[in-house]
């Protein structure tokens, strides 16, 4: 099944309910700390490349 | 001088013997003799210049730059042994994406599901740890449902839930009353 959600409606949704970028990156480091390999998956099925995924989860740890 | 048939280079030196028939052919290395009745017959001279086209073979040269190197005096230049460094390191790059993206889909495969690892609980605690309470909650499902009904649709089967329970999820996303 292809993903036709990108990295910008995800982040389009969460800023309109209100998250702003430092409730996200607190939610990745959450993230990378809780479920990281969940991280790397949901991160791959927005569609990211393996360089901005690593920068993402190294930025949460 | 010690000479050699093609078939015993060809075991000596682990390569087939239409290998070396090629490397006959495109003037690589030629047999110095022949039998009387045709045969190839190799010398210790060809012994060692075989011997440094697989070093060179090895290095990553076409046989084409070998037989200009060996035309030369055997010495490779500097141009051509950085180039081949550059190409290295490209294929290096090359290959560690590879690498990457056989991990990534082996984790796939292994998890069996997309986005894999991750269901619902493991969401809901994810959202609720970033703050969202369940009114929150109710209003990412209907922007999601608004800005994407088929990636909603897709996020939710996503984390295992049963597809009766993500249309109700829908549905209320959409304003419709629940049953």
């Amino acid at each position: 099944m292809k993903n036709n959600v990108n990295v910008n409606d995800w982040i389009a949704m969460f800023r309109d309910i209100g998250l702003d970028q430092a409730k996200m990156k607190q939610w990745h480091s959450l993230f990378e700390a809780r479920h990281p390999n969940g991280h790397q998956s949901f991160l791959e099925w927005l569609g990211l490349k393996p360089d901005e995924i690593d920068r993402i989860r190294s930025a949460g740890r | 001088m010690k000479t050699y048939s093609i078939s015993r280079i060809a075991r000596a030196c682990g390569l087939s013997r239409s290998t070396l028939l090629y490397y006959d052919r495109v003037g690589l290395l030629r047999s110095s003799a022949r039998t009387g009745s045709g045969y190839r017959v190799y010398n210790e001279k060809d012994l060692s210049r075989l011997a440094r086209i697989r070093q060179l073979r090895e290095a990553g040269l076409s046989l084409k730059e070998i037989r200009s190197v060996l035309a030369t005096g055997g010495k490779p230049g500097t141009r051509l042994l950085e180039e081949r460094m550059r190409k290295t390191a490209e294929e290096i790059v090359g290959l560690k994406n590879q690498q990457r993206l056989l991990a990534g889909m082996l984790r796939k495969v292994a998890s069996g599901k997309r986005p894999g690892c991750v269901d619902k609980q493991m969401w809901i605690d994810m959202l609720k740890a970033a703050g969202m309470d369940q009114g929150a909650m109710n209003r990412w499902h209907t922007e999601f449902e608004r800005r994407s009904p088929d990636g909603h649709q897709e996020f939710l089967l996503s984390l295992g839930i049963p597809p009766s329970e993500a249309a109700r999820i829908r549905s209320l996303s959409r304003g419709e009353p629940g049953n």
